[in-house]
């Protein structure tokens, strides 16, 4: 991967640079090469590292099964479900306690002594609660994408230009008009962040709460495949938790970018 | 329509208290193209605050249309200095014009027809779908100016708009105020550090000291109405009252240079 990409920075002048689609496609080529290669170089039993053509051709198969399709749509509905709760309890927790001074000071420590509790110290309470239902696993994931949003929300309205609210008080704007025409937008990129980060944090928790809880989806599909000896299933299904990463990311950058056009962050030429 | 009596501020902190405004007391007139102009520091934008409701003064009255100020008066229209920050970036030019008119609940038609009459009066008729960060400084004032007038103001309060944009434009946005004045009647209070601004714009020029703050002098610019860059600013009148208001102002800083030495 440094190879395909030295180039770029090593001459930075020169016209001929690859553009970085082209750097990444051959970055990615190189990895699976890897792959390929190093377990059959080393040769490493087929029950720790299979090359990467085995890893495929037991996902092809895998693809064809309802069960996989089933175990994608458990883990895209969790992982949608808990995000979506826990962006609407952050940003509306965050703007309240975000445009309150008094409630900021009194959460303050109380946020920052939660905050950093992991997810999944809270396992044993989820299954203690709701077992191995879906709801367990909404817990986790609610739990820690919530904080991202809120304190990234927090930080966005605390951020409002003074000379932006006088002129929204002098001009007759109201308590709630200026938290909908002026905190809100004000909030909005550090929300988008916000966004981002806990959309990353829910998916791993989905697996996570899947592989250790059992709830249905991705991640007790990995484990069954693992103990159950298929070790290429086992890394398909990790790459197929991968590419549903890599499609969130992609996801929520193309949509930040469309919502926040206006922000310095994205657009493009400022005349002054 | 606009009455300050006896106005003083304090600003209070902890084992430390600092007089900005002494005791204020004016009048602008219905109608009227009034400059307030000041040594830098002389607590300008504190008064305005006050004016504005955005600041409860320590003692002291302000009337506006006679009422009291407790919080921004219904009728007032305020053009902030730093105009990149007083318009909205996720807003339109258009957008920001509308706002306080949507805000007020007034019909989609009117609000309209406003924004497009004020867009056209400050000369920007054709970028209302422009962002203001896409606009030159001077056109960003223009955009707030054209808020301002859509606003329908009873009065209108200019904190230094013109304080951060180049000679040139600046000159062009005086004879656009004058216009917009002489055209809607509105009652203005222009706040400026800029002498040759004040008493080219103003039909008076209140003078205010160094802080602690009180009224200097109180002049009636007695210039042609009619204003022009090149004729009013080369009469001889002209040079005569900006020469007072100077000699004024400096009077105004030695006195308080004085006292500090003494």
């Amino acid at each position: 991967m440094t190879a395909a990409t030295r180039p770029t920075s090593r001459w930075p002048s020169s016209r001929r640079v690859p553009p970085s689609t082209m750097l990444g496609i051959a970055g990615l080529a190189a990895f699976a090469v890897v792959l390929e290669v190093l377990p059959r170089l080393l040769q490493l039993p087929s029950n720790v590292l299979p090359p990467l053509s085995s890893i495929l051709s037991a996902l092809a198969g895998e693809l064809r099964t309802v069960a996989f399709w089933q175990a994608v749509q458990d883990t895209v509905v969790q992982w949608a479900l808990g995000l979506s709760i826990a962006v609407a309890a952050g940003a509306s927790v965050g703007v309240l306690i975000g445009s309150v001074p008094v409630l900021r000071r009194a959460t303050a420590s109380t946020i920052e002594f939660l905050r950093p509790i992991p997810s999944v110290a809270l396992v044993p309470l989820a299954v203690l609660l709701f077992g191995t239902q879906l709801r367990s696993a909404l817990l986790l994931i609610i739990y820690a994408s919530f904080w991202q949003v809120l304190v990234q929300t927090m930080y966005g309205v605390v951020d409002v230009d003074p000379v932006a609210d006088q002129t929204a008080r002098s001009y007759g704007l109201g308590r709630w008009a200026r938290v909908r025409y002026v905190v809100w937008p004000t909030a909005m990129p550090y929300l988008a962040t916000g966004v981002r980060l806990a959309a990353s944090v829910a998916l791993i928790l989905a697996i996570t709460a899947e592989l250790v809880i059992g709830s249905p989806g991705l991640g007790q599909e990995i484990n069954a495949a693992q103990s159950g000896g298929a070790t290429a299933l086992a890394y398909g299904l990790i790459l197929v938790t991968g590419i549903f990463g890599l499609v969130v990311n992609v996801g929520v950058r193309t949509l930040e970018r469309r919502v926040l056009s206006w922000h310095v962050s994205v657009r493009g030429e400022v005349t002054q | 329509m606009l009455d300050v009596r006896g106005l003083n501020k304090i600003y209070a902190s902890k084992d430390r208290q600092v007089e900005a405004l002494r005791n204020l007391t004016f009048t602008v007139a219905p109608g009227e193209l009034v400059c307030l102009v000041g040594p830098s520091g002389c607590g300008k934008t504190t008064l305005l605050k006050c004016l504005a409701g955005l600041l409860d003064p320590t003692a002291g009255d302000v009337l506006v249309e006679g009422k009291p100020v407790s919080g921004p008066p219904p009728g007032m229209a305020v053009v902030f200095q730093e105009y990149g920050r007083s318009l909205f970036p996720w807003m339109t030019v258009a957008q920001n014009v509308e706002l306080p008119l949507r805000v007020k609940k007034m019909p989609r038609a009117r609000r309209t027809e406003l924004v497009t009459d004020a867009l056209a009066a400050v000369g920007l008729a054709d970028t209302p779908s422009a962002y203001p960060w896409q606009l030159s400084g001077g056109m960003q004032q223009r955009v707030a100016i054209a808020r301002a007038v859509a606003y329908e103001p009873h009065v209108m309060l200019m904190d230094e708009p013109f304080a951060a944009v180049d000679a040139q434009t600046r000159a062009d946005l005086e004879d656009l105020i004058r216009a917009i004045w002489e055209r809607t009647g509105v009652t203005t209070l222009f706040v400026t550090h800029d002498i040759d601004e004040a008493v080219y714009l103003g039909q008076r020029v209140i003078v205010l000291s160094s802080s602690p703050t009180v009224v200097q002098e109180d002049l009636t610019i007695d210039l042609p109405d009619h204003r022009d860059q090149l004729e009013t600013r080369a009469l001889p009148r002209f040079t005569e009252l900006r020469t007072h208001v100077y000699a004024e102002i400096r009077a105004a800083k030695h006195a308080v240079l004085s006292a500090a030495q003494r």
